[in-house]
C-alpha cells in the first residue's frame, strides 16, 4: 500500500511575511529582500525601479529575517531563523547579476524540551552584532554570541523570569548588549530592561523599567544613537522612555486600530513609518532638543496620517521617498510619499502592486468558456483586501480594438509611409481578393496601393525595405515600389502552375508549386530565380526564417524547412543549391500545415505544426541544419498555422488554431501558454502608433489588435471586492456565482455604518433576512449590541455575474449570524436550484455556536427570494449536496435532510461521532469528514435503511484543514502543522477491527496552510493525451497565496522520481544547509517522521535548471540503477533496458512541468 | 514640525533610485517572478551554530556549586594567608585539608 502521490506548486506563495532594506548583494547596491513562506525574493533598486533578481528557497518556513552589518563590514548580513527552529546567516560574493550565496553559519536551536512561545518567534540582532537574541521558549531567552574567533557559535539559554513577553528589542549605544522587553502580568504591562553579560551568559542587570505602561502596548521600536532609548507602540497611546526621560502622547489617529508594523527611516532616529491593522499609513516624528552639553533629548513624539495602503505586513523605506509595503492579506506595494497631499488628504500614491494570492480562503474550478480548460477563482484577501481572482493557465491578450471582417486568409503589417518599424498598414488576405486598410492614428481606412494585386488572394505580403514591398499570390511573386508607386517587378511559374506555398524573409523568396520548389532572390529592385527543383511529393509547407541572426530583419536564411505531403516528412535544405541536409519522418497520416525555424535563448529549433493540432519540435543545429531532439506536444485540435512576433524585447511564436498558444522560451525549456481567446487563425505583429507593441489577430469574423500580457504561466485577474469572501459556489443554471463575504461595521449612535464602500454595498440590488422567524433565539440567546464604536462583523450572501463579475444582488444576514458555508444544487424532483448557506449565531460568550440556519435561496430573472430556512442547532460548517439530498455538517454532528414536495427541509438520518466537523467530501455512498482534531472519517450511506455507517477511521490526532477524496479508498488530508496526509481504508482487512482503521499511508510537510482542496486542473485536457505519466489532479490553495497540485503516478514511475528526488537533494546545495529530507519531513508537536509515498515536485522541476555536468552526473547514478527505467520504450529491444540518457530525463520532467 | 516636513527630509541614498520609473500606467501590476538561485557547489559554513543542551537549571546548579566552591577556596586562602601571618602553619598540612574538602 504506497500513495505513490506527487506534489507541486503551480505558483508559488505570494503573501510577503516580512521585508527588509540593506546592501547585501554589495556595499553599494540597496536591496530590497522579501520572505515569501520559504522563499526569498532579493531585489536591486534601480532608476527604473524595482528590479528582481534571484528567487532563493529556503528549506523551512523563514519565520524571522533580519539584516545587520558587524563593525567595519562593506555590506549586511541576513539572518534567518525558520519555523522548526533552523538559524542560518547568509552572505552574498559576487555582484547583484551573478552571485552566490554562502551560508556563513547554519545550526538548529531548537531545544528538546519547552513551551513554544504563543506570540511566534522573536529573533532580535545587537546594534553592533555582537550577538543575535532568540525568544523561542516561555520562560527562556536564547543568545547566540557572533564570536568570529570560533568555529563553533555557541548558543544558550538565559532564564527570563517574565512569561508573558509581546516584543524584545536591543537598545542601542549600550557598553554591553541590553535589551528592552513588554511583559505582562497580573497587575498590567510593564517594560524592562536586561542587560547581558556574554561571558557568564547571564542576564546581569536591569538598567531600568517601566512598570504599568498602557495595556495594548505591544510593540517597540529601539531608538539609534545619539538619541537611544525606545518607542512603546500602545493602542492608544505612544511612549518614549530612555531609562530617564518619559514622554507620552495619545494621538486620536492611531485609536481607530492597531499599529502593527513600523520602519525606521533616518539614521539619526527620529523618523519612523507605522502601518496599522486597518492600512493607514502613519507618521511618528521624535521632536528632539539638543541640550547645551550636547546630548538629545526628545521632547514629543508626533503622529500624523498620511494616507492609505493595503493592509501592511513590513513596511521599509527604500530611496528617495519610495516605500515597499509587504502585505500578507493583500497585495504588495511600491508606495511613493509625495511632499503635497492630493485632493483628498493623502501623502500616498501607489506606484506599482505586486499579486497576492493570499489568504486563500475557498476556491472553484469552473470551465466557463467549455473549452476543456479549467480556471480558478479564489476567495482571495482578508478584510479591504478582499478580493476574487481568477487564474487560469496562459496568456491574457487585452484587446484595444476590433474590426469585423468574415473570411480573412492572412494578415500582414506593413509600412508605407512612416519612420522605419512603425505600421502603418494591414494587407489583408481574403479568397480571391485581397484589401488593404491604413491606420490613421486609431481609425482604420480602406486604401488602395498601386502596383498592387488587388484581385487576387495574397500568400505574403511584406516590406523589403522603407520603399519595397514584396506581394505573392498564387499568381506571381510581385516587387514594388512604394516611392514610385508603381511594379518594379514581377516573377510567374510556369504558365500551368500555380503558386500554392511560399516563404519569404525581406532578401529570399522561397515558393512552391505542387511539388516544384522555386528559390528567388531579390537582386537591385528586381526578383531573380536562382534555383527550382522537382520534390517526390507536394509541398505542404514552407519556411526560410534566417536564424543565424534572428534581430536582423533583413538577414538572409542559409536554410529552407520544407513539410511534405504523402510522406509526411519534414526537410531541411540547403541554400542556395536546395540540397538535402536532413529528413524527418512525421510518421502519421496528418500532414504538416506550418513550418518554422526559431531561435530561443540562443537555441535553435524547428517548429513543425500538423493539421490536427499536435506540433513535433526539433532541436536544430545553426551549421548544418541537422535535427535532433525530436518531441511532441498537443496544442490544439485544428490545424496550427505558426508566426513569430516579438514581445519585450524577445521572439515569441504564436501558434494560431481552435485553441490558440504561444510558445516561448523560459530557463532553456520550451513552455507553451495558452491564450484567452477561442480561436485564431492568422495573425502579425503590429507597431503601429496608435497601437505600439501589438499583435493583429485574426478569428473567424473580426480582427482584433490587442497587446500581450508579460508572458507568465498562469494569467491572474482580480475582483476586488473591499470586504473578504469567504466561500464560495457556481450555479450553471443562473450563470452566476452565490459569495459569501464578510465586512466590518461600525456602531455609531445605535446604527451599524459599514467602514467603507465595499462590494456588499455597492450592489445593484440589496435585501436582508432577520431572525424573528427563529424559536431558539428569542429565549435567551439573542445577542446584545455590544457598545458604541465597536466593530461588528456582516455577513453577506452576493450573487455575482459570471461573465462582468458585477454584483447583482446582496443579500444581508442580521449582525452576530455569520455564514459559514454555501453550496449550489437541485434537490430531489424539484428541477430548480438552489444557492443554500449555512450559519451560525455567534454569541461571544459561548465557546461554540448554539444555533445556526440553513437557509435555501432562488436566483431567478434577476430576483433573489428566500425559498425557505431551517432551523438547526449549531454552527452550519458545511453543505454538500449528496444523492439529490442535502448534507450538512452542525458542530459536532453530520446530518443528511431530505427535501420533500412542500420544499422543507427534513432530517433524514445523522452522524455524531465527531469533535467539530469541518469539512464534508462526497462521492457515490461515501462521505468522508474532516474534523477540527481528530482526523478523517468515512461513512457509508445506506440507501435502503436511510442511515449512516462508520467505515473506517483515522485514529491519529489531526487537526485538519482541509480534506479530498483522491479515489474509492485513498484520502487526501490537510493539518495545521502544515503537513499533507494520505491515508486508506482497507476492505479487505480481514477483521472487523482492522477494516474500521485507516492506515496512513503517506506524508509529507508542506510548508504552507491548505485551506481548500479541489478536483480539477489548470492545464487543457487533450483526449487521447497520453504524454503526462500522472493521473488525477487535485488543486489546493494556501494561506500564503499557493497553489499547487497533488496527483498520482504509477508505483514505478515513483521509485524512479524518488531516486531522482534523492540524487538532486545531494546534487543541489541548499541554502541555509537544512536538509530536504528535514524539511519535508511530517512535522506536528506531537512526532516527527520522514516523509513517505510522496515526490517533492518543485525538487524534481529544478533538475532543468541544473548544468549539463550535473544533469550528467544524476543521469550516471541511473545506469546504476537500471531497474528504475520508467520509459515504456525500454522494453522493445527484447527486455534488455537502453542506458537512460540526460535528454531522456529532461524529457521526462519536461512532461512532469505540463501538468501544471 | 509638520507634516510636509517631515516629508522634506525623507532620506535620498542615490537620486537616481527611481527616477525613471515608467509613470505612463500608474498602478503597474507586476507577478513576474526573478529567475531561481541554484548552487551544486559545496562551500562549507565558516561556523557552525550550536545549541547547548544542559538545562537552564542543571546549568544554575553548576554554576552554583562552582561559585560556592570558589567561595570555599577563597575562604580557605583567605584563612591561609590569615595563619601564615599569624603563626606560619606550613603548607603541606594545608593542602591535604584542601584536598579533603574537594572530593
Amino acid at each position: 500500500m504506497a500513495a505513490n502521490c506527487y506534489v507541486v506548486t503551480a505558483h508559488k506563495a505570494t503573501g510577503v511575511t516580512s521585508c527588509v532594506t540593506g546592501n547585501f548583494t554589495s556595499g553599494k547596491d540597496l536591496n530590497l529582500i522579501l520572505a515569501k513562506n520559504n522563499r526569498l525574493e532579493v531585489h536591486l533598486v534601480t532608476p527604473e525601479g524595482l528590479r528582481a533578481i534571484k528567487e532563493i528557497g529556503i528549506n523551512g518556513k523563514i519565520s524571522v529575517m533580519k539584516l545587520f552589518r558587524p563593525p567595519n563590514a562593506k555590506k549586511d548580513l541576513l539572518f534567518l531563523i525558520t519555523m522548526r527552529y533552523n538559524a542560518m546567516i547568509l552572505q552574498c560574493h559576487g555582484d547583484s547579476d551573478n552571485f552566490d550565496i554562502i551560508t556563513k553559519a547554519h545550526g538548529n536551536v531548537a531545544d528538546r524540551i519547552g513551551k513554544v512561545c504563543e506570540n511566534g518567534i522573536i529573533a532580535i540582532v545587537d546594534p553592533l552584532a555582537r550577538v543575535i537574541g532568540l525568544r523561542l521558549y516561555e520562560g527562556l531567552f536564547k543568545i547566540i554570541p557572533l564570536d568570529k574567533e570560533n568555529n563553533e557559535l555557541k548558543a544558550c539559554s538565559i532564564r527570563m523570569e517574565e512569561i508573558e513577553v509581546f516584543d524584545i528589542e536591543f537598545l542601542h549605544g549600550c557598553a554591553n548588549p541590553t535589551i528592552i522587553l513588554i511583559h505582562q502580568d497580573v497587575n498590567g504591562r510593564h517594560i524592562k530592561t536586561h542587560e547581558i553579560s556574554l561571558k557568564d551568559k547571564e542576564f546581569t542587570k536591569n538598567p531600568w523599567k517601566q512598570d504599568n505602561i498602557e495595556n495594548e502596548a505591544s510593540m517597540i521600536i529601539p531608538v539609534p544613537e545619539p538619541i537611544c532609548g525606545a518607542v512603546i507602540i500602545g493602542q492608544e497611546s505612544i511612549l518614549y522612555h530612555n531609562g530617564s526621560t518619559y514622554v507620552a502622547v495619545a494621538p486620536p489617529v492611531i485609536k481607530d486600530s492597531n499599529v502593527c508594523c513600523y520602519a525606521r527611516i533616518d539614521t539619526k532616529g527620529t523618523s519612523y513609518l507605522l502601518g496599522d491593522m486597518s492600512g493607514h499609513l502613519l507618521m511618528l516624528l521624535l521632536i528632539t532638543e539638543e541640550n547645551a552639553d550636547g546630548t538629545i533629548t526628545v521632547k514629543k513624539p508626533k503622529v500624523e496620517l498620511l494616507g492609505e495602503v493595503n493592509i501592511p505586513e513590513s513596511i521599509t523605506y527604500l530611496d528617495n521617498s519610495v516605500l515597499f509595503i509587504g502585505s500578507r492579506l493583500g497585495d504588495s506595494q511600491l508606495v511613493k510619499l509625495n511632499k503635497v497631499a492630493d485632493e483628498s488628504g493623502s501623502y500616498v500614491s501607489i506606484m506599482e502592486t505586486f499579486t497576492n494570492l493570499g489568504p486563500i480562503i475557498d476556491m472553484i474550478v469552473v470551465d466557463l468558456e467549455r473549452q476543456g480548460q479549467g480556471q480558478l477563482i479564489t476567495c482571495s484577501g482578508a478584510y479591504k483586501e478582499g478580493s476574487l481572482r481568477i487564474i487560469r493557465n496562459g496568456i491574457g491578450i487585452q484587446e484595444h480594438a476590433s474590426i469585423d471582417l468574415p473570411g480573412i486568409k492572412g494578415i500582414w503589417a506593413l509600412n508605407l509611409a512612416s519612420t522605419e518599424g512603425i505600421n502603418d498598414t494591414i494587407v489583408l488576405s481574403f479568397v480571391g481578393h485581397t484589401r488593404i486598410l491604413t491606420l490613421h492614428g486609431e481609425e482604420v481606412e480602406e486604401t488602395d496601393i498601386s502596383g498592387f494585386l488587388s484581385d487576387k488572394q495574397t500568400f505574403y505580403c511584406g516590406n523589403v525595405n522603407s520603399e519595397l514591398i514584396l506581394q505573392v499570390t498564387s499568381f506571381s511573386a510581385r516587387l514594388i515600389s512604394t516611392r514610385k508607386k508603381q511594379l518594379l517587378s514581377e516573377w510567374k511559374p510556369r504558365a500551368d502552375r500555380t503558386i500554392s506555398v511560399v516563404a519569404c524573409n525581406g532578401s529570399q523568396i522561397i515558393c512552391a508549386a505542387g511539388s516544384e520548389l522555386y528559390y528567388l532572390e531579390l537582386i537591385m529592385d528586381e526578383i531573380v530565380l536562382k534555383k527550382s527543383l522537382t520534390l517526390e511529393h507536394d509541398v505542404s509547407c514552407l519556411d526560410m526564417s534566417p536564424i543565424s541572426n534572428v534581430d536582423s530583419k533583413y538577414e538572409k536564411s542559409e536554410f529552407v524547412a520544407v513539410g511534405l505531403w504523402t510522406d509526411i516528412s519534414a526537410r531541411i535544405l540547403k541554400l542556395p543549391a536546395l540540397e538535402e541536409l536532413c529528413r524527418e519522418q512525421l510518421g502519421g497520416e496528418i500532414i504538416a500545415r506550418s513550418i518554422l525555424m526559431t531561435v530561443f535563448d540562443g537555441i535553435t529549433y524547428l517548429l513543425c505544426a500538423l493539421g490536427d493540432g499536435s506540433m513535433f519540435y526539433f532541436n536544430m543545429d545553426k551549421n548544418s541544419g541537422m535535427l535532433s531532439d525530436r518531441k511532441k506536444v498537443t496544442l490544439g485540435t485544428q490545424p496550427i498555422v505558426l508566426s513569430t512576433f516579438r514581445s519585450l524585447a524577445t521572439t515569441n511564436v504564436f501558434a494560431c488554431s481552435d485553441r490558440p498558444t504561444v510558445i516561448y522560451s523560459s530557463n532553456h525549456k520550451l513552455v507553451f501558454s495558452n491564450v484567452n481567446l477561442k480561436q485564431v487563425n492568422h495573425m502579425c505583429s503590429l507597431n503601429a502608433e496608435a497601437y505600439p507593441d501589438s499583435l493583429a489577430l485574426a478569428t473567424d469574423n473580426t480582427i482584433t489588435i490587442g497587446t500581450i500580457d508579460e508572458i507568465q504561466k498562469l494569467h491572474i485577474r482580480t475582483i476586488p471586492l473591499g470586504e473578504a469572501p469567504r466561500r464560495i459556489a457556481y450555479q450553471e443554471a443562473s450563470q452566476t456565482f452565490g459569495v459569501i463575504t464578510m465586512r466590518v461595521d461600525t456602531l455609531d449612535n445605535g446604527v451599524l455604518c459599514p467602514s467603507r464602500p465595499s462590494a456588499s454595498t455597492q450592489a445593484q440590488s440589496s435585501s436582508q433576512s432577520t431572525l424573528s422567524s427563529l424559536t431558539l433565539v428569542n429565549k435567551n440567546n439573542c445577542p446584545v449590541l455590544p457598545d458604541m464604536g465597536t466593530e461588528i462583523e456582516i455577513h453577506n450572501l452576493l450573487i455575482i455575474d459570471q461573465n462582468t463579475f458585477e454584483v447583482l444582488h446582496a443579500h444581508q444576514l442580521p449582525p452576530n449570524e455569520y455564514a459559514l458555508s454555501i453550496e449550489s444544487c437541485k434537490l430531489g424532483d424539484d428541477p430548480n436550484y438552489y444557492y443554500v448557506v449555512g450559519t451560525a449565531l455567534v454569541n461571544p460568550e459561548e465557546s461554540e455556536p448554539k444555533i445556526g440556519r440553513i437557509i435555501m435561496f432562488l436566483y431567478e430573472e434577476g430576483k433573489l427570494t428566500q425559498v425557505t430556512e431551517k432551523e438547526v442547532k449549531g454552527g452550519c460548517y458545511c453543505l454538500v449536496e449528496f444523492n439529490g439530498k442535502l448534507l450538512a455538517s452542525i458542530n459536532s454532528t453530520v446530518r443528511l435532510f431530505e427535501w420533500t414536495a412542500e420544499k422543507e427541509l427534513r432530517i433524514e438520518c445523522s452522524h455524531f461521532n465527531n469533535i467539530l466537523a469541518l469539512c464534508l467530501k462526497t462521492k457515490g455512498d461515501f462521505v468522508l469528514i474532516g474534523d477540527l482534531m481528530r482526523s478523517m472519517t468515512l461513512l457509508q450511506y445506506k440507501t435502503m435503511e436511510g442511515n449512516f455507517e462508520e467505515i473506517s477511521r483515522d485514529y491519529n490526532p489531526n487537526w485538519m484543514t482541509a480534506i479530498e477524496i483522491m479515489d474509492d479508498d485513498t484520502f487526501l488530508g490537510s493539518e495545521n502543522h502544515f503537513n499533507l496526509f494520505v491515508c486508506q481504508k482497507d476492505s479487505a482487512a480481514t477483521t472487523d477491527e482492522e477494516r474500521q482503521q485507516m492506515a496512513e499511508i503517506g506524508h509529507f510537510h508542506l510548508g504552507d496552510l491548505v485551506n481548500v482542496f479541489r478536483h480539477g486542473s489548470l492545464v487543457m485536457q487533450h483526449s487521447g493525451d497520453t504524454t503526462t505519466p500522472t493521473h488525477g489532479c487535485i488543486l489546493f490553495g494556501t494561506v500564503n497565496g499557493a497553489i499547487g497540485l497533488v496527483t498520482q503516478v504509477s508505483p514505478p514511475l515513483f521509485d524512479f522520481l524518488h531516486l531522482l528526488q534523492e540524487k538532486l537533494s545531494e546534487v543541489i546545495k541548499a541554502v541555509g544547509k537544512v536538509d530536504h529530507k528535514f524539511w519535508r519531513s511530517f512535522n506536528t508537536e506531537l512526532k516527527c517522521e520522514p516523509s513517505e509515498s510522496f515526490i517533492d515536485g518543485d525538487l524534481i522541476e529544478s533538475f532543468l535548471d541544473l548544468s549539463q555536468k550535473d544533469m550528467e552526473l544524476i543521469a550516471q547514478s541511473f545506469r546504476e540503477n537500471p531497474q528504475l527505467l520508467p520509459f515504456g520504450k525500454d522494453n522493445t529491444n527484447g527486455g534488455i533496458k537502453e542506458e537512460i540518457t540526460v535528454n531522456d530525463i529532461i524529457k521526462f520532467v519536461e512532461d512532469l512541468t505540463r501538468i501544471h | 514640525m509638520s507634516v510636509s516636513e517631515f516629508l522634506e527630509t525623507l532620506p535620498s541614498y542615490d537620486k537616481n533610485n527611481f527616477s525613471r520609473f515608467h509613470t505612463d500606467s500608474t498602478n503597474r501590476t507586476c507577478v513576474k517572478r526573478p529567475s531561481v538561485y541554484i548552487t551544486t557547489e559545496e562551500i562549507p559554513s565558516e561556523q557552525i551554530i550550536v545549541t547547548e543542551k544542559t538545562n537552564i537549571l542543571l546549568r544554575y546548579l553548576h554554576q552554583r556549586w562552582d561559585s560556592a566552591q570558589n567561595a570555599v577556596q577563597q575562604k580557605k586562602r583567605d584563612q591561609i594567608a590569615e595563619n601564615n601571618i599569624e603563626d606560619a602553619i606550613p603548607k603541606k598540612r594545608l593542602r591535604i585539608e584542601l584536598n579533603t574538602t574537594g572530593l
